[in-house]
């Protein structure tokens, strides 16, 4: 008898020593999880300024009011009584709670985002009522210009666990709130911060009972200057609203790529995402036909139009193959292989040189200089002046144009490239697709003389531990093409003489400055008869004006497409406002205001048109 | 009727180890009903009920040291019959708790009849077995020492406490062990249990016993519900290490991972908090006064106090290895208390009681 309980207490000696000393790392790991609780305590993001130190993102501590349901004692009674105090909308509170119900007791599930005022209020005065529910103070992203530059800025949210994966998401945590798209995500690495975190012991029941060790606070991520000039960003986008366009624009430094203007319309609210977005907004957003959520200026497609006649002039005066002075008779139209190309002034230009062909806008110039240079020849230049090429800006999602060659031919299901193709190539029409950047990058580069310059937007960072701002040195130059002073002049002068003289650009003019420009007409190519017959699309032309200023010395060059403006020079005044902003800035003088409308646009978007029509029907 | 020289045959050695495992008890509970909120604390009330208990414990073991044994075996009857009035009385009128009703409330207090029937029953078979003269023990005895054993197991697992009613059975075995039972019978009962345990399980276990068992064997299977005290067990033992997290340092036991901490699962919280080393010390004491009473069994000079101190003992050594056995997750969770270690009053004043009956009876030993 004693032999068999002195053998029960050997095996039980034996299943403590496994437990207790064998395996005492592992059930030591496991018994922290259990009373350890990890919080972390967001970084503020960092605040983004513009060239001049103005604010343009920030962020602001909101109070959400959150249920914390091991606490809770009646969850259902909580969440009605917490609606009838505060108005929120009960039944959505009750999804998110049962879409989050199996998540720790302990965790507190987010009821109301960014809570009023009004509905603090409300909810402290019956907090005795209300068990289990908690205020919570978080940082939030907050973009105080709401709508301007969303397409430059992105906004921020949770990050997924896909997001994760991702190299500039490196250190955040499922459940972080990272840049999603624009700045925010292309710079989210600097601009996250680092965040703290407090470890709390918990019971079972997943009450806080202590501390487990200090916490550690959160870093605020690095404040960043921007290129951007915030007056002249307000500028262009007060321009296309006051005309009623979409598009896109982007205004640079021609000395250096910096970017002073960034918009893409329609636009969204960065707002609507900071403190989580719900799904109806997100719908609202994705299925709308104008696509606010696509940067127009990095991601759409256009054909360049008359535009893409600076490429096939400088081409064609740096290959050699005309001088300025090269002259042709236009009589309306002109026979290349055996088709008859149009010019757009059916009774023709008559002779016109370099200058007068820019200014005038000659197709059949420019058709018989395509012929001379060959496809190849052009797209060497367009390359050069950015066109088919990434701009390089730093930010995220940027895709390429294209301008055809006989090499890209090969790689389509025609092998070979007809030279009748490329007289429709040299007046910017054909297989010929740009984005607004990629414009806008030509435009620089041929102010400038041929330095392709990166746009970039970010001009100093303040890592906030007291060094102050550190200019982050330019990218270098895509590309360095010296162009010959005599290409130059007779460039810079058609183009001045666009706006100044008898070309299409009057209405960019700025007495006193010297504005040049070109401008060009996007036909919405894609669109079989069908579909237009169905007027399901929006089909009149897209609106181009590129433009530089002043003639003699650049300093501001850029483009600004507006969508189905159906004419260039519509886009004209919207540069000008721009400029002006800027001049008038720069020397100190009260910015401009946009003129009254008159005549109204003839053709507003038809959504814009309607509510104008009510009224004046009302007051009939 | 207590001679003087009697004194001096106490064994004060069992007597030390078996206050030195309360003594560890009563600093377990301490720990872990500890009221640390609002500050700076104070003890819980089971510390104090605890060491109530120890002192109605000592004057019941003082009482049952006093009185000849074979006085007490005489009149077992009466208490057998004391014993199962109770037990049917609870039945009726007994006091509900955690869908048991195990309990009489007296005043402030709450008795549970069945911790006093080990006592009882061993008091009983070792009278039956130890005044019957006949040699050999027959099918007929066992009979009826099933009898006397089977009718307080079937009242106290109605109750339901099936981990109770179990711990009579050692009991009746040791007994029956001692009286000479051959080991072939105690082989065919094991045959027949087995055969046994299928309709058993299907029509005589209640839901929540076999959720136990299946939940024993795969405890992972729901780490949240009935797997959860077994794990949880585990991690506290595991994670207690070498020396342990220190007294009152403990964060399975503190923070209310382990349920029941102060009662059923002690030992896993000694365990944590004085590690390895603390089980081996408590482990030791429990061996020693288990051996030792198997000494004051064999010492004894006659039958009736051999089989008293040899029921009582298998009776505790079965609770003590179940319970630290289950407190280190290794057997199915069973209402089961870790006798002189455990909270509880009745269980330390029926545990004192054997006690001191077994000091008695080898206190006795040269006594006429």
């Amino acid at each position: 008898m004693q032999l068999v309980v002195a053998g029960f207490f050997a095996l039980l000696v034996v299943a403590f020593w496994v437990f207790q000393v064998a395996q005492h790392q592992k059930f030591r790991e496991i018994a922290e999880n259990n009373h350890q609780r990890r919080l972390p305590l967001p970084a503020p993001r960092g605040v983004l300024f513009d060239r001049n130190g103005k604010v343009l993102v920030e962020n602001q501590s909101t109070v959400n009011i959150a249920l914390v349901r091991e606490v809770s004692g009646n969850i259902d009674r909580t969440l009605t009584l917490l609606a009838a105090a505060t108005g929120a909308d009960e039944a959505k509170m009750r999804e998110t709670v049962s879409r989050r119900r199996r998540e720790p007791s302990y965790r507190p599930i987010v009821l109301i985002e960014n809570a009023s005022p009004p509905q603090l209020a409300a909810f402290k005065a019956r907090r005795l009522e209300l068990p289990g529910i908690i205020e919570q103070t978080v940082p939030a992203r907050q973009y105080p210009a709401n709508e301007m530059g969303a397409h430059l800025f992105g906004y921020v949210s949770e990050a997924s666990e896909t997001d994760l994966t991702r190299p500039e998401y490196v250190g955040a945590e499922a459940g972080s709130m990272v840049g999603k798209a624009g700045l925010e995500q292309a710079y989210n690495k600097l601009l996250m911060g680092t965040d703290g975190d407090k470890v709390v012991v918990v019971n079972s029941r997943g009450r806080e009972m202590a501390l487990a060790r200090p916490e550690t606070l959160p870093t605020e991520g690095h404040r960043v200057q921007l290129t951007i000039d915030a007056d002249v960003q307000r500028a262009t986008e007060e321009g296309f609203r006051h005309f009623g366009y979409n598009g896109a624009a982007v205004i640079l430094d021609p000395r250096n790529g910096e970017v002073l203007s960034f918009t893409s319309l329609p636009a969204y609210n960065p707002n609507r995402f900071a403190g989580g977005i719900d799904l109806a907004s997100w719908k609202e957003l994705t299925t709308d036909p104008l696509l606010p959520l696509q940067n127009r200026a990095l991601q759409g497609r256009y054909s360049p139009g008359s535009t893409f006649k600076i490429a096939v002039a400088v081409a064609a005066l740096e290959e050699g193959v005309v001088s300025p002075d090269f002259r042709v008779f236009c009589p309306g139209g002109a026979t290349f292989y055996n088709r008859y190309f149009q010019c757009h002034l059916k009774g023709g230009h008559g002779s016109v040189d370099m200058r007068h062909a820019i200014e005038k806008s000659c197709n059949v110039y420019f058709y018989t200089l395509g012929n001379m240079l060959g496809v190849d020849r052009i797209h060497k230049w367009a390359s050069l002046l950015g066109l088919g090429e990434k701009s390089g800006i730093d930010l995220p999602n940027e895709l390429k144009g294209l301008v055809p060659s006989t090499e890209w031919k090969k790689t389509t299901r025609e092998p070979k490239w007809y030279p009748g193709e490329t007289i429709s190539v040299s007046i910017g029409q054909g297989q010929v697709n740009v984005t607004p950047i990629s414009l806008a990058t030509m435009m620089m580069t041929v102010a400038n003389g041929g330095t392709r310059y990166t746009p970039h937007v970010v001009k100093a960072v303040d890592e906030g531990k007291g060094k102050g701002w550190e200019p982050v040195p330019p990218p270098p130059p895509q590309s360095v093409a010296r162009m010959k002073q005599s290409t130059i002049d007779a460039v810079h002068e058609g183009m001045w003489m666009v706006v100044n003289a008898a070309g299409t650009g009057g209405r960019g003019k700025i007495i006193g400055y010297n504005v040049a420009g070109k401008t060009g007409t996007a036909q919405v190519i894609s669109l079989t008869g069908a579909k237009i017959a169905k007027g399901k699309m929006d089909v009149r032309d897209h609106g181009w004006f590129i433009f530089y200023a002043p003639h003699d010395k650049p300093e501001i060059a850029g483009v600004i497409f507006a969508e189905h403006a159906e004419h260039g020079y519509l886009g004209a005044p919207i540069a000008k406002f721009a400029m002006e902003t800027y001049f008038a800035k720069k020397e100190g003088r009260p910015l401009p205001m946009l003129p009254p409308l008159t005549p109204p646009p003839a053709r507003v978007v038809a959504t814009a048109a309607q509510p104008v029509a009510t009224t004046a029907q009302i007051r009939q | 009727m207590f001679e003087r020289r009697l004194f001096f045959h106490v064994d004060w050695l069992l007597l030390a180890a078996i206050l030195l495992l309360m003594g560890i008890g009563v600093a377990m509970i301490y720990s872990t009903t500890y009221i640390q909120i609002p500050e700076p604390g104070r003890p819980g009330s089971q510390f104090y009920t605890q060491i109530y208990a120890i002192g109605l414990g000592v004057i019941a073991m003082v009482v049952f040291l006093l009185i000849d044994y074979r006085k007490l075996a005489e009149s077992s009857l009466f208490l057998y019959g004391g014993l199962l009035l109770l037990l049917i009385y609870v039945l009726f009128r007994g006091s509900t708790q955690f869908n048991a009703t195990r309990w009489i409330a007296i005043g402030p207090f709450n008795l549970q009849p069945s911790e006093f029937g080990r006592v009882t029953i061993a008091l009983m078979l070792a009278m039956f077995f130890g005044e019957n003269r006949r040699g050999a023990r027959n099918i007929g005895d066992l009979a009826m020492a099933g009898v006397f054993a089977g009718v307080p197991i079937l009242l106290i697992a109605r109750q339901p406490d099936l981990g109770t009613a179990v711990t009579l059975i050692p009991v009746a075995f040791g007994i029956a062990y001692l009286a000479g039972l051959r080991m072939k019978f105690i082989g065919i009962l094991a045959l027949c249990a087995l055969v046994l345990a299928w309709p058993a399980w299907h029509f005589a276990l209640k839901d929540y016993q076999r959720t136990r068992i299946i939940t024993f064997i795969n405890p992972d299977l729901d780490p949240q519900g009935d797997g959860y005290q077994q794990r949880q067990a585990r991690i506290t033992v595991g994670s207690g290490g070498l020396v342990g997290k220190g007294f009152m340092n403990g964060t399975q036991g503190q923070y209310k991972f382990l349920p029941v901490a102060h009662n059923d699962f002690i030992f896993s919280v000694l365990a944590e908090e004085k590690g390895f080393l603390g089980v081996l010390v408590a482990l030791g004491l429990y061996l020693f006064v288990i051996l030792r009473s198997i000494e004051a069994a064999r010492l004894s000079k006659d039958r009736i106090g051999a089989y008293l101190v040899g029921g009582i003992i298998s009776g505790f050594a079965f609770q003590v290895i179940y319970n630290i056995t289950m407190s280190a997750g290794l057997a199915p969770v069973k209402g089961l208390t870790l006798p002189l270690m455990s909270y509880g009053g009745s269980s330390i004043i029926a545990t004192l009681a054997g006690f001191g009956l077994i000091l008695n009876v080898r206190m006795r030993r040269f006594t006429n």
